[in-house]
């Protein structure tokens, strides 16, 4: 199957969005190998990711070596961008896959068909769902457990709630403003915009950081409000993140242009609306360390002098 | 030759004459949309005070309330009443042209070419605005008229009447290749991008702003004054191209404004808000029921009763299961649907 | 006035060059006023084409239709419209409109172009559906009716159009005895007491016996005989015409010619 460049928005992250309300669920391997002690002897050699987020846990728990095939949407880390690619959430290449000969493959818990020809196939398969920021934790160790890195795995998950401890910590005595997060918009229009609802990893994020969610009431990961409800939600500070092409001076001054007709808005009359631009908002992976932290700067920039 | 005819007295107490019944219909339709457009942005998922609204005291960007009637719910009204008004004048113009009572404004393609350009904005995160216009109607709108010259072009043929069969296959033909290149475009598409575009398809009214409502009303404007001088010789068409000929009806001409007419008001309406179903069809048919055939009675009721209907369904959209807004093009559907159903089961 | 064709030819599709595939060829037919002509000929002879050039709905190849010396072709159409009236074989509206709404629409050539109709343009309806003996269906739904009163509802329209020329285009082709005998004697009358000059295709030659007081006998687009039905009416011509051995003889009852088909030629 033809690669297919794309741009970097994660399908599997935003798929949480959009569906809202996902479980974590880490599927811990088969019964039928131990899980414990011979760990580096009989973890898989041969793993192929479906979901960029597990392709970075792979790499952040020191399993990048045993990585054979990723997902077309995986930019990170560079090494992941050099091998085969096998597919999306929605049309994975089982032909590849199987290519690869693997013995662990990480799926996403919608991609049953994949899931089930797996099985057929005798390979091991670790599904996954986003489940905020617990489930990346979990994550981390679930899979570590899985692919023979039990101990980096806990490590890992470790270090990452140590360094989001710490940003909520160096916020914690500031106001926590009321933040409306979008994630979604089209250019130059406040229609069918996404912002970030009550659950879900972008929310967990902004809870880190020392804000309050406007939408925190909504139990959906993703809203779709209409240009009322922004009025009558009122956030303080409006914050836009997006996967890549950083705007420019222009750009940014139209997409704030965008904002004026809804004058009453606090961060519309304060002209407290950013635009983030980076990969690691999409991807509920280890690196939301760096968009907590992102997110803390751009709300709470004293307290990083 | 002996005859036999029946010999029976005239018939006393006629229904009016057209002009009353004319006047009497423009002022109980224009009533009811006049009265849906004023109260409908008092109605809403929040609740405002219309002493706060007009309260001169509060300066305009900080009136919350002021905001949310001016901002967010009167271009939503205004927009509706348009793009009601628009489809369901477009939906009888079509019927009559193709003499086909389930005839819509979306038959002839017009709105798959639309629904293209705007999947192609959305999908290339097109940046180019023009105007009033941002991306996603621009690309719209050019999607629409590139739909509408390839069926116009296959369908007229030079001083001679319109093939409406040829009409109709294209119409239907592009359709089916548009929808075709829409699912593909959305296959290739990123999730959001595909989850985007299947957003957009379901209509949306929440404009935010009258600019993108200026921005189309020469096309609405053109639409409409065009509208105005057809409803006779669509009579005359709807009997037949023939008979409408012998009777002083310039055929091909009245074809060809009823086409222009239409696509110009499909064009205008799915630029702004996306390509509502059912509008189209579903108001020409309570409108019949209600006055009559007569498209000098049917074309402007059905274009104040579309506005006071779409306004309806947006208003049930903004507010049954607040603070999720359901798309309006579910509403109408939801209500359409099963109304035309019903139609059918009646006809047979 | 008069209604003429002249050296008429057409056909429908004009990029084949073949000469065989004219609908019409050279035809010429001089209608005088308050006449009744019938136009007779198997299907496919071209009477419903010659039927349409004459209304001016389509326009000849070659040669020329003229109404009063002026050609067609100049003539505006709501004007030609207000001369000629046309009475087509079968109407199917694509809506349900009453029988008042059918008759109303031959009103049309008069009224300008945002006006609706008055007063006096109802009288003149409902003194067509009245010349029609349609008066009581006046507001019935046009498709609810039966063939006969359908086709006397859109004689009355046409009849609306206060036009000098009917035009109709088998008028009694769908319906049974009795109405063809009421659509008969309501021509007959209408020619007779009002002075409308008609023309009607028909293959009808019974109805054309009785009706008609001129005939042009067309086969494969030529007219091959014109003239008084005594004169044409005869059974060399139609079996030139039909094919077909045929008695002709006058009906006393009847009051007419009658022709009774025997057998095909061989």
């Amino acid at each position: 199957m033809v690669v297919v460049k794309k741009r970097l928005i994660v399908l599997a992250a935003l798929l949480a969005m959009a569906a809202g309300g996902l479980k974590a669920s880490g599927y811990p391997p088969p019964d039928d190998g131990p899980v414990s002690g011979n760990l580096q002897v009989s973890g898989p050699r041969r793993i192929v990711s479906a979901v960029p987020s597990l392709t970075e846990m792979l790499y952040a728990i020191g399993a990048g070596p045993q990585v054979v095939g990723v997902s077309s949407y995986d930019e990170f880390p560079s090494e992941a961008t050099k091998l085969p690619r096998v597919g999306g959430l929605l049309d994975p290449d089982v032909e590849r896959i199987l290519s690869l000969r693997p013995d662990l493959v990480l799926t996403y818990g919608s991609q049953t068909t994949l899931e089930a020809q797996m099985a057929r196939a005798g390979i091991k398969v670790f599904s996954y769902r986003h489940g905020g920021i617990e489930g990346i934790l979990q994550g981390l160790r679930d899979l570590g457990v899985a692919t023979g890195h039990a101990a980096e795995g806990e490590k890992t998950a470790r270090d990452l709630r140590q360094k989001l401890d710490a940003i909520r910590t160096r916020v914690r005595t500031y106001a926590r403003p009321r933040v409306l997060l979008v994630f979604g918009r089209q250019p130059q229009s406040l229609q069918q915009m996404y912002v970030s609802g009550g659950t879900g990893f972008l929310n967990d994020l902004l809870d880190i950081a020392g804000a309050t969610n406007v939408f925190a009431d909504v139990r959906r990961e993703s809203v779709q409000p209409s240009q009322e409800t922004v009025l009558t939600r009122a956030p303080q500070v409006i914050v836009e993140v997006r996967a890549n092409n950083p705007p420019t001076a222009a750009q940014i001054a139209a997409e704030r242009r965008a904002w004026a007709p809804l004058a009453s808005v606090p961060a519309v009359r304060s002209n407290n609306i950013h635009i983030l631009t980076a990969d690691y908002y999409f991807v509920p992976g280890p690196r939301v360390a760096m968009a907590a932290e992102g997110l803390a700067r751009t709300l709470h920039p004293e307290a990083f002098r | 030759m002996t005859i036999s005819e029946s010999t029976l007295p005239r018939v006393a107490a006629p229904p009016r004459p057209i002009r009353t019944r004319l006047a009497i219909t423009l002022a109980a339709y224009g009533g009811l949309a006049a009265v849906t457009c004023l109260l409908a942005p008092l109605v809403g998922s929040t609740q405002i005070s219309l002493a706060r609204v007009f309260d001169r005291s509060i300066p305009f960007a900080d009136n919350v309330d002021a905001q949310i009637f001016f901002v967010a719910r009167m271009p939503r009204v205004l927009s509706g009443a348009v793009v009601g008004a628009a489809l369901a004048a477009a939906g009888v113009v079509l019927q009559a042209l193709l003499r086909n009572p389930l005839a819509s404004p979306f038959t002839l393609g017009v709105s798959a070419g639309s629904a293209l350009g705007a999947i192609l904005a959305i999908s290339f995160a097109a940046d180019a605005a023009f105007g009033p216009f941002s991306p996603v109607p621009l690309a719209s709108l050019v999607g629409a008229f590139l739909a509408a010259t390839v069926v116009y072009a296959m369908a007229t043929r030079p001083g001679r009447a319109m093939s409406t069969s040829i009409l109709l296959l294209a119409g239907v033909t592009l359709n089916s290749f548009f929808s075709a290149l829409i699912l593909f475009v959305q296959y290739m598409s990123d999730f959001t991008e595909a989850y985007r575009t299947l957003r957009w398809m379901m209509g949306d009214l929440d404009l935010g702003s009258f600019a993108p409502i200026l921005g189309v009303m020469p096309l609405i404007g053109g639409a409409f004054v065009i509208f105005a001088m057809l409803p006779s010789s669509l009579n005359l068409l709807s009997v037949g191209s023939d008979i409408a000929a012998t009777r002083g009806v310039d055929v091909a001409r009245t074809q060809r404004l009823a086409f222009i007419s239409s696509a110009l008001a499909t064009a205008a309406a799915v630029a702004l808000a996306g390509p509502i179903g059912f509008v189209g069809i579903v108001v020409p048919h309570l409108v019949r029921l209600m006055t009559g055939v007569d498209h000098r009675i049917v074309l402007p009721a059905s274009a104040l009763f579309g506005a006071s209907f779409l306004v309806g369904c947006d208003l049930v959209a903004r507010t049954v299961l607040a603070p999720v807004e359901v798309p309006v093009g579910i509403v109408t559907a939801m209500l359409g649907g099963p109304f035309f159903l019903w139609l059918l089961l009646r006809r047979g | 006035m008069s209604l003429t064709a002249e050296h008429v030819s057409f056909r429908y599709d004009a990029r084949r060059e073949s000469a065989a595939e004219f609908a019409l060829h050279d035809v010429s037919v001089a209608v005088q006023r308050g006449s009744l002509t019938g136009l007779l000929g198997p299907n496919g002879c071209g009477k419903t084409t010659l039927l349409r050039l004459m209304a001016g709905v389509l326009q000849p190849g070659q040669g020329s239709v003229t109404l009063n010396g002026g050609s067609l072709r100049e003539i505006p159409r709501r004007e030609l419209a207000r001369q000629v009236a046309v009475v087509p074989q079968e109407t199917h509206p694509a809506f349900d409109y009453t029988v008042l709404e059918m008759t109303l629409m031959g009103r049309h050539p008069h009224l300008g172009l945002m006006q609706l109709e008055g007063p006096d343009d109802i009288a003149i309806a409902h003194e067509s559906l009245a010349a029609t003996g349609t008066a009581d269906l006046a507001h019935r739904a046009f498709a609810t009716l039966s063939g006969g009163e359908k086709q006397r509802v859109v004689i009355a329209s046409a009849l609306a159009q206060s036009s000098s020329v009917l035009l109709l285009d088998e008028p009694t082709a769908s319906l049974d005895l009795a109405y063809q005998l009421e659509v008969a004697s309501l021509l007959s009358r209408l020619n007779r007491d009002r002075g409308v000059t008609m023309v009607l295709a028909t293959h009808d030659l019974n109805l054309a016996a009785a009706l008609c007081d001129s005939l042009v006998l067309l086969r494969a687009g030529r007219v091959i005989a014109q003239g008084p039905p005594r004169d044409v009416l005869t059974a060399p011509l139609v079996q030139q015409l039909y094919n077909v051995e045929a008695d002709v003889r006058f009906h006393d009852a009847a009051g007419h010619l009658t022709v009774v088909p025997i057998r095909r030629a061989r």
